[in-house]
């Protein structure tokens, strides 16, 4: 009996090393969760805090015209319609929910109809001709810890904030997401660049926190407060 | 003989084996992962299957209306087809309506719950079902409820309660109340070809009797990629429907008064 206890644990050990050695390669964080936007007023340990905002971007003149003269009930957000990543993961309280399966990684927003849901695919690129749409087209890849997406393929129905900035079909978005202060924490950096309408490419950062909840419906209202 | 295997077990519990084999098998992932995307199954797809659609498309009405107490198929008779329609103006359908009609979803199944996303995002909204875990005690209404999931073998048993009571049951504008309760056992028949969704609703304050369907789903090979939906398109349009609504629900409020 003495033998076979031996045999068994010698049978284990050979997957304790496959499970040491596969712990020292790095894998992917595990992003699924539910996270929200924490406040500009808040300091997290290390320093980290909320830096930019959409309505800090330079835009080309043209563009800036435009803006003035963009008659802000008509923005998007009021009409219960997309605004679009980069507005969006910029408000204060933005609740989202991330969902990693199989091939691609799926964000979910509590305001589902101003954020609704957006689809990072993990093992394809974009495709050569897209349609434009609301929120892109968005492909995923890990860079060490850090999830780097890359989305093009807008329409040019969003704004780029509330004071009626708009952009082109050629906005492209490329953001960095990575858990920080031992997964409790995501941080999220997000860069804009359209050579049609902004001056120079624009990039913040969010910070949002990781809570135990449940996601609630909250669908639009009409003229809804940003 | 006992003891060996105690001292065996107690060996891999100090390599910490024990707990590392409890983490890899997590209850959710010992089930069959149904993630993938899923359209209602046509005719065709069912044809030689054995499976067929209960009152497919409008027919479900008639399945629904016998079992209708009287006020609520007096209220069902009152409503305005685009006025009282939530969805015409963007707002949810609730799920007893989009699944069983149009039923395109993303099933996303991970660690403790599954999320099904629905196509048209803005009317059937994402539900989230919890597995293994109770209802709360006083759920906050809402239009898809709090759904409750536990496995039985291969078979899914979803319980959702919790609903407010501004939905519909299906598009002939049936009402439900708040005591709405849906019970559905969700499989995968056919070595795995669909899934059978057998849904029974009941609402001791709406419905004579509970009544019960099955729905079918074909799922879509891997590549298969849902495509955006945005409802409030055309904001215009939509501000009508929507005007037209609260109108109607403003002159509902006077006559209550």
């Amino acid at each position: 009996m003495k033998t076979l206890a031996q045999f068994l644990v010698l049978a284990m050990c050979p997957a304790v090393t496959i499970a040491q050695q596969s712990r020292a390669v790095p894998s992917p964080p595990d992003l699924q969760g539910v996270y929200q936007a924490i406040s500009d007023r808040i300091t997290l340990p290390g320093g980290r805090k909320n830096a930019g905002s959409p309505r800090a971007i330079e835009l080309l003149p043209e563009a800036a015209e435009q803006a003035r003269s963009a008659g802000l009930k008509k923005d998007p957000w009021k009409m219960c319609q997309p605004v679009g990543p980069f507005r969006m993961m910029a408000k204060e309280e933005t609740k989202i929910e991330l969902v990693p399966v199989n091939a691609m990684i799926v964000m979910l927003f509590e305001d589902l109809s101003h954020g609704m849901l957006r689809t990072i695919y993990m093992k394809r690129g974009h495709p050569a001709k897209l349609e434009p749409t609301w929120l892109g087209d968005s492909v995923g890849r890990w860079d060490g810890g850090t999830l780097v997406v890359d989305t093009t393929g807008f329409n040019d129905k969003t704004w780029l904030n509330e004071a009626g900035a708009q952009h082109s079909d050629a906005l492209h978005l490329v953001e960095r997401i990575r858990p920080v202060l031992d997964g409790r924490y995501l941080e999220y950096k997000i860069a804009a660049e359209d050579p049609k309408t902004l001056a120079k490419p624009y990039s913040y950062t969010r910070y949002y926190k990781k809570i135990d909840t449940e996601v609630m419906d909250d669908p639009c209202h009409d003229e809804d407060d940003e | 003989m006992r003891s060996a295997l105690s001292r065996t077990f107690v060996v891999l519990l100090v390599l910490g084996i024990e707990s590392d084999l409890a983490r890899a098998q997590p209850r959710n992932e010992a089930h069959p992962d149904w993630t993938g995307y899923y359209t209602l199954a046509t005719r065709s797809d069912l044809a030689g299957s054995g499976f067929k659609q209960d009152a497919p498309g409008e027919q479900l009405n008639n399945l629904i209306i016998p079992h209708l107490q009287p006020w609520a198929k007096a209220r069902m008779e009152a409503t305005d087809g685009v006025a009282d329609d939530t969805g015409q103006v963007c707002l949810p359908d609730g799920i007893f309506r989009y699944p069983s009609m149009a039923g395109r979803f993303l099933w996303l199944q991970e660690r403790g719950r599954i999320v099904m996303v629905f196509d048209n995002v803005n009317t059937a909204g994402v539900r989230r079902i919890y597995l293994d875990t109770p209802h709360p005690k006083n759920p906050i209404p809402s239009w898809n409820g709090h759904s409750a999931g536990r496995w039985e073998g291969d078979t899914l048993m979803v319980d959702t309660v919790g609903f407010n009571d501004q939905s519909w049951l299906f598009g002939g504008m049936e009402p439900h109340t708040e005591e709405a309760h849906l019970i559905e056992r969700i499989r995968r028949p056919g070595n795995g070809a669909f899934m059978e969704i057998a849904i029974t609703v009941e609402d001791r304050h709406a419905l004579t009797s509970a009544y019960t369907y099955n729905r079918y789903y074909k799922k879509q090979p891997d590549s298969t990629e849902m495509a955006e939906d945005v409802c409030n398109e055309d904001p215009e349009t939509w501000k009508q429907f929507r005007d037209k609504a609260l109108k109607k629900e403003l002159d509902r409020s006077r006559q209550v008064k």
